[in-house]
């Protein structure tokens, strides 16, 4: 993978004068899949934070296609689609109107047909689109958050525990998107506790611990990454 | 920059909050009702005065053609003496509530007859009336921090922070924006009603509009404070009913603890004669004047007016010329009194003038009843008013009676008129 789209070299963050982000160095090529695996409270989400700007850097510099979080972060922000970890819309509105309001925000403009589509892509059952956010499941909202960073078209895919709350088959189908979505040319960083899901779809998988990196599984021959190896990484006792 | 799509984007959003349309109601409900209570008082004050004048020439009218003598003439005519309100004033009631606006006065001694209606003003509360003024100087402080304290923390709280400003183009337009929204919607569902009331009583358009300005200028100062402060409280972590407590507490410090201790610290500092003892001092001076030698009255009267001195001989033991001179005389010696009492009343309004420097809903209420008329200088002005009159009253009566005219009803057709 030539580019480097996304990039971390000696980050460090610290949260409430502890060291969360312990110098991470890593980078992910464009139309890449790469996979963080980690514990509860391992620093998965500040990493990704940290690549929206939404968290600084202590030491160290995060930057997406070339550019410093600490320097540009609002052409970042238009360049990364985000998921966050729990997916909390807008109550009042209905999945599309939630969309329609986001992508308005991002001053992007996707016709109705667009959105729908998408909405079909991650399966989201078509009665819901016109009901209120606040009528739907943790599983709905979630495919409704992964519609909109979809339709977003950005080339950076920046993914927090994407397959949290979805239905096994939902899971199928996101991973198919992943790969295709890679396939033409985005670049996809991800945080997950789902190791069969990473196996299935990254490239790469990163193990962090206590903010460190200290493991880091490739596809070999274009197989997917072996689980067996990935899990026992993890029973060894190197992730918590 | 904030573009218009910004604009309409934040307007369709919060126009689906059910709680934003609530409050707009809200507030919309309370200012028709603020400006119509106070077109209610100014109509109803107006009617008065309307009511008061027409039998004001009727019972003078009838006074007079019972009357003989120019001394009875003066002593059983009254004259209404009227303060209108002015057309802006239902905005802003200010002074007429304390002050009178009315005096019917004749030609005796006058402090008593001006001060005489202290003693029947209700109290009022320190916050006053529920007019327009108090609205905006008061509550309007609470809606503005209501409304925007949240902005940012209220989305962090929800867990949409993280999206919102990763999604935005721009985070700075979308706080902007969505601000600017609501403070428009506040300040629309504000003034409509001021600027039909305003219609109702035919003010002045460029009256209006400055008390609009007003209105805007007070709502853009707790703008910017409510938005920075919830900005610099929400960047630190701190929640929304945090931000809302300092907030109010703000206010709580602008809007009523230094209005009201100022008032009282002014009150304390500025030495003021007391209205009863003005009061006291002139009935005592008129009613010992019964007993005292002639030559007294004569003497204090002379030395304002010496040009009747050739005058003074007296034919029997009543004359009319030396019950209006020592009722004069009753004046004079209060006069002292009484400036200073008016002199303390303009000296505490210029020190509450520079306190309202430090509260911007204090300096907004003094805008709005200066701009209405209802502040203490117009205040002030009516007593003048009523003063100049009065003397005008005397120097019509003095000649006839120093000179033992015989009356003639046809000369009473020259009494002075009121002109408010
Ligand atoms: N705002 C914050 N202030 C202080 N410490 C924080 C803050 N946010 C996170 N932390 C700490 O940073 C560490 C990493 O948190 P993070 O949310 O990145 O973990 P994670 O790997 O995403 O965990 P999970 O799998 O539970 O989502 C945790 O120890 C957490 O307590
Ligand atoms: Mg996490």
């Amino acid at each position: 993978m030539p580019d480097q789209v996304v990039a971390a070299s000696s980050l460090c963050v610290k949260l409430a004068q502890n060291d969360v982000i312990d110098n991470l160095n890593f980078t992910i090529g464009r139309g890449e899949v790469f996979a963080l695996l980690g514990g509860n409270g391992a620093g998965k989400s500040t990493t990704l934070k940290t690549f929206l700007g939404a968290v600084s850097p202590s030491s160290g510099t995060a930057s997406v296609m070339g550019l410093s979080v600490d320097a540009d972060i609002n052409t970042i922000r238009s360049k990364v689609a985000y998921l966050p970890e729990s997916v909390m819309l807008y109550g009042h509105l209905t999945g599309i109107e939630n969309i329609e309001y986001f992508l308005s925000l991002a001053g992007i403009k996707q016709a109705q047909p667009e959105i729908e589509e998408a909405l079909t892509k991650v399966s989201l059952q078509t009665d819901a689109w016109h009901k209120n956010l606040s009528h739907y499941s943790k599983g709905m909202r979630q495919k409704t958050a992964i519609a909109l960073a979809l339709l977003r078209e950005a080339p950076v895919l920046l993914l927090d525990e994407p397959t949290s709350g979805l239905d096994p088959r939902a899971i199928d189908e996101f991973n198919q998107l992943i790969t295709t979505l890679a396939n033409s040319g985005s670049t996809i960083f991800m945080v997950t506790h789902d190791v069969y899901g990473a196996c299935q779809v990254a490239h790469r998988i990163g193990l962090l611990d206590k903010g460190k990196i200290v493991g880091m599984f490739e596809r070999k021959n274009n197989a997917h990454i072996d689980i067996e190896e990935v899990h026992a990484a993890f029973s060894q006792g190197k992730i918590k | 920059m904030i573009r218009f799509s910004d604009f309409s984007r934040e307007t369709i959003f919060l126009s689906r909050q059910p709680y934003v349309l609530i409050f707009l109601m809200i507030v919309l409900a309370l200012s028709i009702f603020s400006v119509w209570s106070g077109i209610a008082e100014t109509q109803a004050q107006q009617n008065t005065i309307e009511s008061l004048l027409e039998k004001d020439n009727v019972d003078r009218a009838q006074a007079l053609e019972k009357q003989s003598s120019y001394g009875s003439a003066a002593y059983y005519s009254f004259h209404l003496t009227y303060f209108p309100p002015s057309p802006l004033a239902f905005a802003a009631m200010g002074q007429r509530d304390i002050y009178p606006w009315k005096h019917r006065i004749r030609m005796l001694a006058l402090e008593g007859q001006i001060y005489e209606t202290d003693a029947d003003n209700p109290e009022l509360s320190f916050l006053g009336r529920f007019d327009f003024a108090f609205l905006i100087s008061v509550l309007m402080p609470l809606f503005i921090i209501l409304l925007l304290h949240d902005i940012r923390s209220s989305e962090r709280e929800a867990g949409r922070f993280d999206l919102l400003i990763v999604t935005a183009r721009n985070q700075h337009t979308l706080w902007t924006a969505r601000a600017l929204v609501l403070s428009i919607a506040l300040m629309l569902v504000l003034l409509l009603p001021l600027f039909v009331g305003a219609a109702i009583m035919q003010a002045s358009l460029s009256k209006t509009v400055l008390m609009a300005l007003i209105t805007l200028a007070h709502l853009l100062f707790w703008g910017a404070i409510t938005i920075t402060v919830g900005k610099l409280m929400a960047m630190r972590g701190q929640s929304s009913p945090r931000i809302a407590s300092a907030l109010l507490a703000l206010w709580l410090t602008l809007a009523v603890i230094v209005p009201v201790v100022s008032d009282t610290a002014i009150n304390k500092t500025v030495k003021s004669p007391n209205g009863g003892d003005l009061l006291l001092l002139q009935r005592e001076t008129v009613n010992d004047a019964w007993d005292l030698p002639f030559s007294d009255t004569w003497d204090a009267f002379l030395s304002k007016h010496p040009d009747w001195a050739e005058h003074t001989q007296m034919e029997s033991s009543f004359e009319w010329k030396w019950y209006y001179a020592f009722q004069q005389v009753g004046d004079q010696k209060t006069e002292d009194l009484s400036n200073a009492y008016r002199n303390a009343i303009a000296k505490k309004d210029t020190a509450a003038g520079v306190v309202a420097f430090f509260s911007p809903p204090m300096m907004t209420q003094r805008l709005m009843t200066s701009l209405a008329d209802t502040d203490i200088t117009a205040s002030l002005g009516y007593e003048q008013r009523v003063r100049d009159f009065h003397q005008s009253l005397r120097y019509f009566y003095y000649p006839l009676l120093f000179n033992k005219s015989e009356f003639n009803l046809q000369v009473m057709d020259d009494l002075p008129r009121f002109l408010p």
